[in-house]
């Protein structure tokens, strides 16, 4: 029989001796790490799903171009503010998100109008597959465009009667384009009554290549908030002006900050008590077996070989514990979610070295202090039992 | 002449106040069966565990086997126990989850590599062919005492020392325990410094010391 071999064979035997002990400590330890395990399940799963539904929520910050600003007045009569369209450079506005490294989903739009039939229609230039990830609950009948085809919102289509598979020719600044309807738009805002079209070829239409009148963005991933990445924004667009659109996405990270603390506490504070226990166990079979410890050193074992003994016994108690602790954990924290959040968990596999990680912990922590004190002593003293 | 596997020179051994070891000088030639008596307290458990590297002396020198005890480390110690001791305490100390067989092994472990094959016939020549897979609750007090023995000699020590090895066995047990361990040096040829109290199992050596309050008051070497 090989060292590694026999090594694993007494230290199962040395378990299997004191059963009621092991199964205790064990126990102890795959409670732990289930606990731990299932908050912390509990938590990225609500992480997840709270951004999932901040998402349904669409973009939670735009940029808008600083409007050039004119107060018209004569005398001490003021006739109102006069502002020009302005716009922002697309290229600017994409190399300063880089530079923030904020993680966001985006979307560009130009706004402006072009004629049709000698009538102004407001239309809106967009990259289509940005906008379906963005704005989910937007319905559509008929298709999503493809190059020289357009979508019509809702209310613009009964206003103008136009249905999937019309053609119409608009005319702006620049030229003419001839588009063929694709599909009908329905999202319950003012998009209802705007066409869309993509974001390059209303540009050049309107001559305004490389220019926008808006960016949204959906911050979904960092932990700092929504406002602290707007500030962060702003300094890298001074031209611009960045705001928040919804304080959902706010209360929503708070809330589950707040959740997340209370999880940590309660945590720490089973992990403190749990390792308590592991300790005290651990301290008690330790010293009664300083006559063993004795013995063996007795036979030549060096110390270093004796503790590999007790710490492999620790070790294998912490790995044991570990996966059973995963396996509850995982059990646990869907039982939570279904009746306290009526949603599923998350299966997350990587959470299985977390248990292992604490049970680990804990189970050597616990032993390694009686450990040094009883390897202090020399064989004589230990084979007398003091 | 054989030459002496034993050497000290003022072995002395304080526990604070206590002198339980007065100056001793002691020569043991290689091969001898040397008995050391005495009552309790007298030194006698103390010279045998200094001799067998359990503990360190307080003064004086020591030399085991040609290498010098007090120049060892603690991990040098334990190495030089490995090779060259083999130790049978009055107590027996086995290893209760372990069977005889595994008992036996486990010192190998120490030593080398674990082979059940030469611990089973370890455990044969001892008598214990029968009770490989016994835990040391199922033995009796001299079956215990003859793993032990097995235990002790499985590494081929140049030194076997006993701590009253027959001190909690009734007379026919230490009788048989005792011509094992006749049997068994004479075909070892190791050295024996066994610690007793009984004057009839101090006779099974060549030679005998007597020890009173730390200090070798007389020594005698066994007719015949």
């Amino acid at each position: 029989m090989n060292r590694r071999r026999w090594l694993l064979h007494i230290i199962l035997r040395a378990l299997g001796h004191r059963r009621g002990r092991t199964v205790l400590l064990l126990a102890v330890l795959a409670m732990a790490s289930s606990l731990a395990t299932a908050l912390g399940i509990v938590s990225t799963s609500m992480e997840k799903r709270v951004a999932e539904e901040v998402r349904k929520y669409g973009a939670n910050l735009i940029i808008l171009p600083e409007s050039a600003r004119l107060d018209v007045g004569s005398g001490g009569l003021n006739f109102g503010v006069v502002s020009e369209p302005s716009y922002l450079l697309q290229q600017q506005v994409e190399n300063s998100l880089a530079q923030s490294g904020l993680k966001a989903e985006r979307s560009f739009h130009l706004r402006g109008a072009l004629q049709m039939k000698a009538a102004d229609i407001m239309v809106e230039g967009v990259n289509f597959a940005d906008v379906r990830r963005l704005f989910p609950w937007w319905q559509l009948k008929g298709n999503w465009p493809a190059a020289g085809e357009t979508v019509v919102g809702n209310d613009l289509a009964t206003r103008l009667k136009l249905k999937p598979g019309d053609t119409m020719e608009l005319t702006g600044k620049n030229q003419t384009v001839r588009l063929r309807i694709s599909g009908i738009v329905s999202s319950g805002g003012e998009e209802d009554g705007l066409l869309f079209l993509a974001l390059p070829e209303l540009q050049q239409a309107l001559g305004l290549e490389g220019q926008i009148s808006l960016v949204r963005l959906m911050v979904t991933a960092g932990g700092d908030s929504l406002k602290k990445n707007a500030a962060a924004l702003q300094l890298l667009l001074p031209t611009a002006k960045v705001s928040e659109v919804r304080q959902t996405a706010r209360t929503s990270e708070g809330l589950l900050a707040k959740v997340k603390l209370l999880m940590i506490m309660v945590t720490a504070v089973v992990l403190i008590s749990a390792g308590s226990s592991v300790a005290g166990t651990m301290s008690t079979t330790v010293l009664e077996r300083s006559k063993e410890i004795g013995l063996m050193k007795a036979m030549g074992g060096t110390r270093s070989e004796v503790m590999l003994i007790f710490c492999g016994e620790a070790a294998m108690l912490g790995v044991v514990g570990g996966v059973a602790g995963y396996i509850c954990g995982t059990v646990i924290a869907q039982f939570i979610t279904k009746t306290v959040f009526a949603s599923s968990a998350e299966f997350i596999p990587w959470f299985v070295f977390v248990s292992l990680g604490i049970s680990l912990f804990l189970a050597l922590l616990g032993s390694i202090g009686p450990m040094i004190s009883v390897f202090k002593l020399d064989p004589v003293r230990s084979l007398r039992g003091e | 002449m054989s030459e002496n596997i034993i050497e000290t020179n003022g072995l002395t051994r304080n526990y604070g106040d206590i002198c339980a070891l007065k100056p001793l000088d002691l020569q043991v030639p290689e091969g001898e069966w040397l008995s050391v008596m005495g009552h309790s307290g007298s030194g006698k458990s103390t010279l045998m565990n200094l001799v067998g590297g359990l503990d360190r002396p307080s003064a004086g020198s020591l030399r085991v086997g040609g290498k010098d005890l007090l120049a060892l480390t603690e991990d040098g110690l334990a190495r030089f126990r490995r090779e060259s001791v083999g130790i049978i305490f009055q107590q027996h100390h086995m290893v209760p989850y372990l069977t005889a067989v595994e008992n036996v092994m486990m010192a190998q472990y120490f030593h080398s590599v674990p082979d059940e094959a030469e611990a089973r016939s370890a455990l044969e020549r001892v008598g214990l062919g029968h009770r490989l897979k016994n835990r040391p609750g199922e033995l009796s007090g001299g079956e215990q005492q003859r793993v032990c023995i097995a235990r002790a000699i499985i590494n081929s020590p140049k030194l076997l020392l006993g701590d009253e090895p027959t001190g909690n066995l009734d007379h026919k047990s230490t009788i048989m325990v005792m011509e094992l361990l006749k049997e068994l040096r004479a075909e070892e040829r190791f050295t024996v410094i066994m610690v007793t109290h009984n004057q009839e199992v101090a006779a099974w050596g060549d030679r005998t010391i007597y020890l009173d309050d730390g200090v070798l008051v007389r020594e005698e070497r066994t007719a015949g």
